[in-house]
């Protein structure tokens, strides 16, 4: 047996559960190829990990643990049936409504700028007239003394 | 009480029963969880989330029913669930780069740590991780025989699919592990 052979079967060889005769040329093999002998003896401590960890320690509050999430959520529902119709159903409404709002206005809002950006003209004579005042006085002025 | 017993009881709302129902399966389903899951705080977490809904989907069960056989569907299912919903996290990472970087970190915060110990526990962190990457149907297969040294017959009821299909997960499981970790070992992350 070569060695790229050798690690496709190493995993069952270090369970034991290989034919008797493989197990033995696989055995023969280790005894003489380092490589192999060294990643067969790291996959054997790498498995025994598991054999450690199924055997976990077991926490002492689990059942209390369980048992106050199991009451919290009864609790947490008995409120959601207990509250009254307007919570239950006027605060969603109220959201609802809020929300609308919300994107109604922001239409709104949205809706004058592009009104300008299709016709420019129109925007300038909508903003100027506030600033009429400045029209008065040319604009070099403000250097002079 | 008697499994039986138990049932009966806990359809009724006995609180002591569902103590001892918790006492009596707390390992089978926390063990079972972290086969899949692969870490300990995930595992008591999904754990506790088993029993809430067995307390409460006790009157759906059948009495002709194994209720160990139940416990692990239940186990089963909410560990996978667990999974996916934490994979999009992981999507981009290597194998490779998650092994070295969980190597760094506990080389780096176990310097002051015994030779041994500290080799046990990177040989650990490769294990989960390569047991992590296996096909969802292989993990749950590789755990419940290694895991919980239940036998393909058993298993094979657990997971409703016949024995020899049972036989076939667990063979491509150990062979997909041993390749990766076969990786792992040439690359030196070890
Ligand atoms: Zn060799």
């Amino acid at each position: 047996m070569n060695c790229k052979t050798l690690h496709t079967k190493i995993i069952f060889f270090t369970e034991g559960s290989l034919p008797a005769r493989e197990m033995e040329e696989i055995k023969i093999h280790l005894e003489n190829c380092s490589n192999c002998a060294a990643f067969a003896n790291e996959m054997k401590k790498t498995l025994a990990v598991i054999e450690n960890e199924n055997t976990p320690q077991l926490n002492p509050f689990f059942y209390t643990r369980v048992k106050a999430r199991l009451e919290n959520r009864v609790e947490e529902e008995k409120v959601i049936r207990r509250s009254p119709v307007l919570v239950r159903i006027l605060q969603p409404a109220m959201f609802s409504l809020l929300l609308l709002a919300g994107i109604y206005t922001g239409i709104k809002i949205g809706q004058p700028a592009k009104i300008s950006s299709d016709v420019p003209v129109f925007s300038e004579n909508e903003v100027v007239p506030y600033f009429n005042e400045m029209e008065t006085e040319a604009i070099e002025n403000f250097l002079m003394e | 009480m008697n499994e039986t017993e138990i049932i009966q009881k806990l359809q009724q709302g006995n609180e002591p029963a569902f103590k001892e129902l918790v006492e009596t399966y707390q390992k089978l389903v926390v063990n079972t969880c972290f086969g899949l899951v692969q870490n300990t705080e995930d595992a008591e977490d999904i754990a506790q989330e088993v029993f809430i809904e067995v307390f409460r989907s006790i009157q759906n069960f059948r009495a002709d029913a194994k209720l160990s056989t139940w416990l692990y569907r239940i186990a089963v299912n909410r560990s996978l669930n667990h999974i996916r919903d934490n994979k999009r996290s992981k999507w981009f990472q290597s194998f490779d780069d998650v092994v070295k970087g969980k190597t760094l970190l506990l080389n780096h915060y176990a310097s002051e740590n015994l030779g041994a110990e500290l080799e046990n526990m990177q040989r650990a962190t490769i294990l989960h991780e390569a047991i992590g990457l296996l096909p969802e149907n292989q993990k749950t297969a590789f755990t419940l025989n290694k895991y919980e040294d239940l036998s393909y017959k058993e298993i094979a009821e657990i997971m409703d699919t016949s024995v020899a299909s049972v036989e076939s997960l667990i063979h491509r499981a150990k062979t997909g592990l041993q390749k990766k970790l076969y990786t792992c070992y040439k690359k030196k992350c070890f």
